[in-house]
């Protein structure tokens, strides 16, 4: 099936209402005062001249605060609410908030705070700080951070190398990246007395609505979270906002409804961005290329709370068969803002450094990377006797190869005029996850239903997936499926995140489809009902028993029920006693470097994929490319600069570059469908995330190919290109 | 200050300071929500609108100066028929978030009726972090070849 997304008419004529686009009478505008210093204390406000400004209703401090309380739950942990107390741990930090009858008179006002600090000395680079790096802890399945395992007779991971034929590697780093969706971090909240409605972006209605509730101790039942439409999230809308908590708290301090929007600097330091990292891979294998040892160190940036780490060493015990592997990972506390999950957390940085080290282990041998890589093909992560439980990739690198034309590349590249044109490639690998959820599904008298679940579709194709998938499980045509999402007021489940949607979702309405369809018989062969002492069975929309049949439509307007609902709930179970799950795929890249002006250009990409069975082959496809695009980025343009007083010099979006439409190639996207139901009954394993895995990496080593130049990190920018 | 504008062919009078921003004023005076606030900055594209037929972006113009007709994403449509632009961005999957779309198709409407040369080098004045670049490409050359057609 490939339909249209079902609310592309809603996006197309500017119907669809993101959170900052509801206007409610009395509405007044809030907007946030960030810090200036990186380290320290405020010791002082000065509101005066801002609370006496045109049209200010309140100025809300740490001296004056609105009450919050923290909020924490076990997937996020500990989410910082502002304004609580003095201390300042970043630049950019939210420190005051200002209320106005317009956003005109509340940014003029807030101009007029003033601010007195205690400074003091602001730690705020990586590179600078890697002996404060403490081991991070265990990944959220359990997974140690530091983990080694050796072969029989084998000591230590040195006397693994020093047996290797051949040694390659190096020292990767990459940037501090910011998720950069198009729409800031903005909400809209409205407190009618007892209950309170927030319109505002996020990632699952229900992990909002629970922040919410907490941090203004409410009970959620009275907290109503609206977010059909999300303006892009990538990991950036997880947590719920600086914006909807105050936005929230001061509609209940004021009794009138708030809307609060982080303007596009703030969004760089009051709200959370993708580590920087620094990463020590070593690769050794025997002279045929098979590998003997790896080895992959890292170190992420985090805030001072150390709240989240960014496990970049974590697949390359996943990517490759060996016999010796040791990886570690740790964490380096910063005066920088909070770090958080950005799209691909750890596959997307870690494969840069991992998959740029098995091309320097395919020149050091002399190897075509292709072959290296399938030489080494890992049947499950090392020291696991868990397999996986369905892999492909060989058919990702075969079909992909002879796409893209691999048997024309030459070690030393080629020359096309005055450009350098170069082939690269790299594995990429996404775990496949799924999470539990909830779904509810309503069967109507006019042979319609509807599929409801409180999580989000931030632009991945969620709600179009769950009319199909709704439609196949009720046998029924999409059309008369009506898919609903973005409200806490709808069952739990379908977190935008982890890629999991399709899989989790789709999971749960297939239990939910059988549940409603059980009562659907029940009800039709009951006492008094038109198939009163029959056997019914169901097919194709219509209940059938004694020879006869009635769409459900029918049988509930002859019962005199507009409807009947049920819910169901699926989530990861014993599968994962069984197998390993993970999506994998095959990147190409080609890149033309200019001979004098050391310009890289991406001339062609390829992405061929086996991320089991594919639901939505349009919407797929968009959001492969778009993954593809986030590694075109990676490689070549994006990444924060930090300044020594922990200030982004590049903190808005004419500094932080992001691709522009003239920077992308046609990109081609392939899939080998191998429906995985071992890890789920749909068959799906979420593509969310893979689309970026490798494709930095890829970028990389088509550089290096047209240039003989071994950049180690990204961005790889013109200076980096330059010779002698 | 007094201004009066033509919005989407209705003439709106009202009441804003002069330094109210032509996108502040669709979107928090007029409910006119279809342009969107990427950045305020004139860094995104995401407020593009029409001003006497011209693309410009919102929040980089004061409400007060301007003078000749706006429309906006939500403009476009005649009734429920799409203009074929916005039809084309549906065909083409040209979207995902949908936050930057109604920039990008203000912008697209332009490079259709101008014929430009080089649509990627036209079009990169609008960020779109989905990063649905070709297939936005892939909706302008749709419009194009509709609008050849009529």
């Amino acid at each position: 099936m490939t339909p249209t997304r079902l609310e592309a008419p809603l996006k197309v004529t500017g119907r669809a209402k993101y959170g900052s686009d509801h206007n409610l009478p009395g509405m007044l505008h809030g907007y946030v005062v960030t810090s200036t210093i990186a380290h320290g204390e405020v010791t002082a406000m000065d509101v005066t001249a801002a609370k006496a400004a045109p049209g200010v209703v309140a100025v809300y401090s740490p001296f004056d605060p609105l009450v919050l309380r923290s909020p924490s739950n076990p997937m996020m942990g500990n989410t910082w609410v502002p304004l609580q107390d003095r201390d300042v741990t970043h630049r950019g930090q939210p420190v005051a908030f200002v209320v106005a009858e317009t956003f005109e008179q509340a940014r003029d006002a807030a101009a007029l705070v003033e601010v007195s600090y205690a400074e003091r000395p602001a730690r705020t680079t990586l590179a600078d700080h890697l002996d404060l790096g403490v081991d991070a802890p265990p990944g959220f399945d359990g997974t140690p951070s530091t983990h080694v395992v050796l072969d029989e007779g084998v000591e230590s991971i040195d006397e693994a190398f020093a047996a290797s034929a051949v040694v390659a590697g190096g020292t990767y780093t990459t940037p501090a990246q910011n998720h950069a969706a198009m729409e800031p971090h903005s909400a809209v909240a409205h407190w009618d007395g007892e209950s309170l409605t927030v319109y505002s972006g996020n990632q699952a209605a229900a992990m909002q609505q629970g922040e919410l509730a907490s941090a203004l101790e409410l009970a959620p039942s009275a907290v109503h979270t609206v977010n059909p439409y999300v303006g892009g999230a990538f990991g950036g809308k997880g947590r719920t906002s600086v914006p909807a908590f105050l936005a929230a708290a001061a509609s209940r301090a004021l009794g009138r409804p708030v809307k609060a929007a982080l303007t596009r600097e703030q969004v760089f330091t009051a709200t959370a961005n993708r580590p920087e990292t620094l990463q020590e891979v070593t690769l050794g294998a025997d002279r045929d290329g098979t590998l003997v040892a790896v080895r992959h160190d890292s170190w992420c940036s985090a805030a001072t709370d150390l709240s989240f780490v960014e496990p970049t060493s974590a697949g390359s015990g996943h990517a490759y068969r060996t016999p010796n592997l040791a990886i570690s990972q740790k964490v380096v506390p910063l005066n920088i803002p909070r770090t958080t999950f950005m799209r691909a957390p750890g596959e997307a940085p870690g494969s840069f450094a991992l998959e740029s080290a098995m091309d320097e282990l395919a020149v050091a041998l002399n190897m075509d990377p292709i072959e290296l890589r399938l030489r080494n093909s890992s049947l499950g992560p090392v020291g696991s006797d868990l397999q996986w439980s369905s892999k492909y990739l060989d058919d990702c690198y075969r079909i992909g190869a002879d796409r893209f034309g691999w048997s024309a590349r030459t070690p030393g590249g080629r020359e096309d005029g005055d450009w350098l044109v170069g082939m690269g490639t790299a594995t990429a690998m996404f775990p496949a996850l799924q999470f539990p959820a909830t779904t509810e599904i309503t069967l109507r008298a006019d042979d319609t239903a509807l599929v409801s679940v409180g999580g989000a579709d931030p632009g991945t194709g969620l709600l179009t997936v769950m009319a199909l998938l709704g439609a196949e499980s009720l046998d029924i045509p999409p059309e008369r499926i009506t898919p609903r999402l973005g409200l806490s007021a709808y069952p739990p489940g379908g977190l935008s995140g982890g890629s999991t949607a399709t899989v989790s979702v789709g999971s749960a309405i297939v239990v939910t489809a059988s549940a409603v369809l059980e009562e659907l018989q029940a009800i039709a062969s009951a006492p008094g009902a038109p198939f009163e002492g029959h056997d019914v069975t169901y097919a194709d929309g219509r209940v059938l028993g004694g020879g006869r049949s009635m769409t459900f439509g029918e049988l509930l307007t002859a019962l005199g029920r507009d409807s009947i609902s049920a819910t169901g709930s699926a989530g990861p179970g014993e599968e994962l006693t069984k197998h390993s799950f993970s999506s994998f795929g095959a990147q190409f890249c080609e890149v033309r470097v200019h001979r004098w002006t050391r310009e890289v250009r991406v001339s062609r990409l390829l992405g061929v994929y086996d991320a089991g069975r594919i639901v939505n082959d349009k919407a797929a496809r968009s959001q492969l490319m778009g993954g593809m695009i986030w590694g075109v980025s990676a490689a070549l343009h994006e990444g924060l600069e930090t300044e020594g007083d922990g200030r982004f010099a590049n903190g808005d979006l004419a500094g932080y570059l992001v691709p522009v439409n003239a920077d992308i190639p046609d990109i081609d996207v392939h899939f080998v469908q191998h429906p995985d139901t071992l890890h789920n009954p749909i068959g799906a394993r979420g593509v969310g995330e893979i689309g970026i895995v490798g494709v930095a990496a890829a970028i990389a080593n088509a550089v290096y190919n047209a240039t003989g130049i071994r950049v180690r990190h990204t961005p790889i920018t013109i200076e980096d290109l330059l010779e002698g | 200050m007094d201004i009066s504008l033509e919005v989407n062919g209705r003439t709106e009078n009202l009441d804003v300071g002069p330094g109210v921003t032509l996108l502040d004023a669709l979107r928090e005076r007029l409910d006119v929500t279809g342009p969107k606030k990427g950045c305020d900055r004139g860094q995104c594209g995401a407020c593009t609108v029409h001003v006497g037929g011209r693309p410009v972006l919102a929040c980089l113009t004061l409400a007060a100066t301007v003078h000749e007709p706006v429309t906006t994403v939500d403009g476009l449509a005649t009734g429920d028929d799409l203009h074929p632009v916005q039809q084309a961005f549906v065909d083409q999957d040209a979207l995902q978030c949908g936050f930057c779309t109604s920039g990008q198709i203000m912008s697209a409407v332009a490079a259709v009726e101008q014929d430009v040369d080089d649509v990627r080098e036209f079009m990169s004045g609008n960020l779109c972090r989905c990063s649905a670049y070709p297939n936005i490409v892939a909706a302008i050359e749709q419009a194009r070849r509709t609008d050849a057609s009529v």
